[in-house]
């Protein structure tokens, strides 16, 4: 390919030799800078991560974890319903879950990858704490701005002394094509084009990383998703949902999208899971059959020894070993 | 209605809009009758139609004209409402799409047939289901009702970013130096193949046999063209190695590379390859540096900026905590990386919270970007401070950190209920400076993870990109590895001071003389 400095000195007879030297490897190790790489040829740096295709790459362990699991969380799910309903009918429709119907759920996950969001009114008008159990655990969706917004509910003591933010996700889109690249929230002013959506995990009431281990796992995923090329087309990436099945051990999972998410990318139902919004493409909800599903499917995960031994695990628990 | 009329406008509107016909309808009717008459000659040879009379002329066209805006109301519009129907009328406006649907209902097919779509009945194939038929109904331009055709106009226009932009976006590229940029290469095969052909020694690859090298390019085809073009990572397996235990999490920081039975990678690119890059990359440089110098877009930089010199690092070593700032002078940019006490134990000492939001950082800037590193807890006590200190938090940059491979960081505990692949880095802003350079990057940074807490030096290049070279740039908490041309460093582990602005020279000096004395006055003195 460049052996064009070699060529012109290089004879027939010492050609070998030369194509030898350049193979010749180099002593110091070799970086790329790919912000700079990014100013001069418009490729996003996130392009360059190598695991953006299988996060767990060169971790057979981890992988195998990660199969475990889902076919453990995929035997121990609820069908998939769906809760078509508008926004504003949002708010009544869950209090008369709470209080009608007496429904609670341990996993609750507010939002979607989609500017136009009313999470702060609806986390303010909705009886939250009532509709999650305890422990439970509540993940929050937005754009920067409006994830950055919800500071304010930490100041507020009632909300702050029943959730405790635990944990700062962000998903990144692959490029500036992609249906999750956050155009909307660019204004003039910012400093810096936007790529990324953040993620808020509250944990209500107590959970100890070393000993509830019936509860939750923790460390199997990072805070930090990358969209893969080969998502299906839908209005939420499957990661957004694997994180919080990976995480808590409870079969009662709700998502609420207080937007509209348009009809390019529709909200598909996923099994285990409650979906309510305004665009989900299925509407069969139906709080006496769901109970009757989550009787039947226990409202956690039993243990599983062979994930048991794989999942990682607090330093504390090493010590009887 | 006048097909001919139509099909003309249809075929024609560019022209007829632009100079130098610019709409007047007085010589788009000159230039109809010129076509018609050129038309007619070739095929039927009439000659009525030249001895036409002019005004009679003039007048079947315009009520043709009124008869097509009749039928299709707002496919052509005029410059002045008011005086339609005398000569001096102006289109300003022709909707072809609304013309080309017209003419469809007179002759079927000739548009929609002509530009290839389906929806023309004439094109369908006999055996097309209704269902079929409807949804290409719905893909053709005509299901497009006005609100969307305003709309997608609007996104367009909306969407055009101003010159300021692409002005600011050019001068950031080309003062931006180059530096070797090698791929890494994806293939999972050439990499063991490589393995088995790499001699390595004492953790370090010795050579690649060529021959070896040759014949495993005739199984693995491509691979010889792949190994000197691009950067492979090579398996170092030794004798305690256990290959299906997978990757070490440490990899090339891995302390116990002798005793670790999991896959540790050796990085291979060729000298040459390197040598290559870098020579390009040196003359891709010097080219710029010479166009550099003739910037004509100044905008927010002084007008020298291609050829005034930065200063050298200036730093001092101070308790930042108890330092004096007004010693220092003004910023544009301020950059900190505080070490917060996040109830962990770290290798070194944190401040307390207290500490660090008490800190005066409002001597600092008048207006500019503050950059605050947080993480866990402090993101929140983080974004308070900067509101306390009156800034509003305008983007939040994510670091991706990344392994030797160039993956992220997926184990090892790094995060207590979730592994953390990236740090956060709150922007905040202060007044409004006009004369930032934005969005000439994105809010992230993919770079390697180096030492325990040591941020990646990308971010240098953002903030001067933003600011420019010249602007006034401070770094709090910074260490000597932080200290850099055109920037001011202090912090506690920084070595002596070094300072060249002669204001804050003289500052400092003077600081430093009331600190010694300050530091006496227990002492009963002579004077």
């Amino acid at each position: 390919m460049y052996p064009e400095r070699a060529k012109p000195k290089s004879g027939a007879e010492n050609g070998r030799k030369k194509r030898n030297n350049s193979l010749k490897p180099a002593t110091q190790p070799h970086t790329n800078d790919y912000t700079q790489h990014y100013v001069h040829t418009n490729i996003l740096p996130q392009r360059f991560v190598k695991n953006s295709e299988n996060q767990v790459e060169g971790y057979p362990n981890l992988q195998k974890l990660f199969r475990l699991k889902e076919k453990h969380v995929a035997r121990h799910a609820t069908t998939p319903y769906g809760c078509r309903i508008n926004i504003d009918e949002m708010v009544p429709t869950l209090n008369s879950w709470i209080h009608n119907d007496k429904l609670i759920f341990d996993v609750v996950m507010i939002g979607c990858l989609t500017d136009n969001q009313f999470i702060y009114p609806l986390l303010t008008s909705l009886p939250i704490d009532r509709l999650i159990s305890k422990p439970g655990f509540l993940f929050i969706w937005g754009s920067a701005q409006k994830i950055n917004e919800l500071t304010k509910l930490l100041q507020n003591d009632t909300w702050a002394k029943k959730f405790r933010k635990s944990e700062e996700l962000v998903f990144i889109p692959v490029d500036k094509s992609s249906p999750f690249y956050p155009g909307l929230d660019n204004d003039d002013q910012a400093l810096f084009e936007k790529m990324q959506w953040h993620c808020w995990m509250c944990i209500t009431g107590t959970v100890r990383r070393a000993t509830d281990g019936h509860l939750i796992h923790c460390n199997v995923d990072t805070d930090l998703t990358i969209e893969s090329d080969g998502s299906q087309n839908s209005a939420i990436p499957a990661h957004l949902y694997k994180i919080a099945e990976n995480f808590s051990t409870a079969t009662r999972r709700l998502h609420i999208i207080p937007a509209r998410t348009g009809t390019e990318t529709p909200v598909r139902v996923r099994p285990g899971w409650v979906i309510m919004s305004p665009d989900v493409i299925l509407n069969n909800f139906d709080s006496v059959r769901y109970q009757e599903d989550i009787n039947k499917v226990g409202t956690h995960l039993p243990m599983k020894n062979e994930i048991e031994t794989l999942r990682p695990k607090s330093p504390v628990q090493k010590k009887p070993m | 209605m006048n097909l001919e009329l139509v099909r003309y406008f249809i075929e024609n509107h560019a022209t007829l809009l632009a100079p130098p016909v610019a709409g007047t309808v007085v010589n788009i009717e000159l230039l109809f009758a010129m076509s018609q008459t050129l038309s007619r000659k070739e095929s039927c040879q009439d000659p009525e139609s030249s001895s036409k009379h002019e005004t009679e002329q003039w007048n079947t066209f315009w009520s043709d004209l009124m008869d097509m805006i009749a039928l299709s109301p707002g496919c052509v519009s005029f410059v002045t409402q008011d005086a339609p129907g005398n000569r001096g009328a102006i289109i300003d406006h022709i909707d072809v799409q609304t013309l080309q649907i017209m003419y469809d209902c007179a002759v079927p097919g000739s548009y929609t047939g002509a530009k290839g779509s389906k929806s023309s009945k004439l094109n369908y194939p006999a055996n097309a289901s209704l269902s079929d038929r409807l949804l290409t109904v719905l893909d053709s331009s005509a299901a497009e009702t006005p609100n969307q055709q305003i709309l997608s106009q609007l996104q367009r226009v909306l969407a055009v970013k101003p010159a300021s932009h692409t002005l600011g976006q050019e001068r950031a590229q080309k003062f931006t130096p180059h530096s070797s940029f090698i791929h890494i290469c994806s293939n999972r095969n050439h990499s063991s193949v490589l393995s088995s052909i790499a001699n390595v020694s004492n953790n370090k690859i010795v050579a690649i046999d060529c021959n070896k090298l040759q014949n495993a390019d005739q199984d693995c085809p491509g691979l010889l063209k792949c190994a000197q073009s691009k950067i492979h990572f090579i398996p170092n397996l030794k004798p305690q190695t256990d290959t299906g235990l997978g990757d070490c999490s440490y990899l090339d920081t891995c302390h116990k590379l002798n005793s670790c039975r999991y896959v540790h990678y050796l990085q291979y690119v060729p000298e040459s390859l390197v040598q290559l890059t870098s020579l390009r990359t040196r003359e891709t440089n010097e080219s710029c540096d010479s166009n550099k110098r003739i910037c004509l877009y100044t905008r927010g930089l002084c007008c020298s900026v291609g050829s005034t010199p930065t200063l050298p690092a200036q730093w001092i070593q101070c308790d930042v905590r108890r330092f004096d700032f007004n010693v220092l002078g003004k910023f544009s940019v301020v950059v900190a990386d505080p070490a917060w006490n996040i109830r962990m134990n770290l290798p070194y000492g944190t401040c307390n919270d207290s500490e660090l939001t008490d800190l005066p950082l409002n001597l600092l800037q008048q207006e500019g970007i503050i950059f605050l590193w947080v993480t866990g807890r402090a993101i929140e006590v983080g974004k308070e401070s900067l509101q306390r200190w009156g800034y509003q938090v305008c983007n939040e940059i994510s670091w991706i950190k990344t392994n030797q491979l160039g993956r992220t960081i997926v184990t090892g505990r790094t995060g207590h209920w979730l592994n953390h692949s990236k740090e956060h880095l709150l922007v905040g802003l202060k007044g409004t400076p006009e004369w930032l350079n934005r969005q000439s990057d994105i809010d992230l940074i993919v770079s390697a993870s180096r030492e325990t807490s040591r941020k990646p030096d990308e971010l240098y290049g953002m903030i001067e990109r933003l600011v420019g070279p010249h602007a006034r740039k401070l770094e709090i908490f910074g260490r000597d590895h932080n200290t850099r041309s055109g920037w001011f460093t202090i912090g506690n582990q920084l070595n002596g001071d070094s300072v060249y602005e002669p204001d804050v020279k003289r500052k400092y000096n003077t600081y430093l003389q009331r600190q010694k004395k300050t530091h006496r006055a227990p002492y009963p003195t002579l004077a």
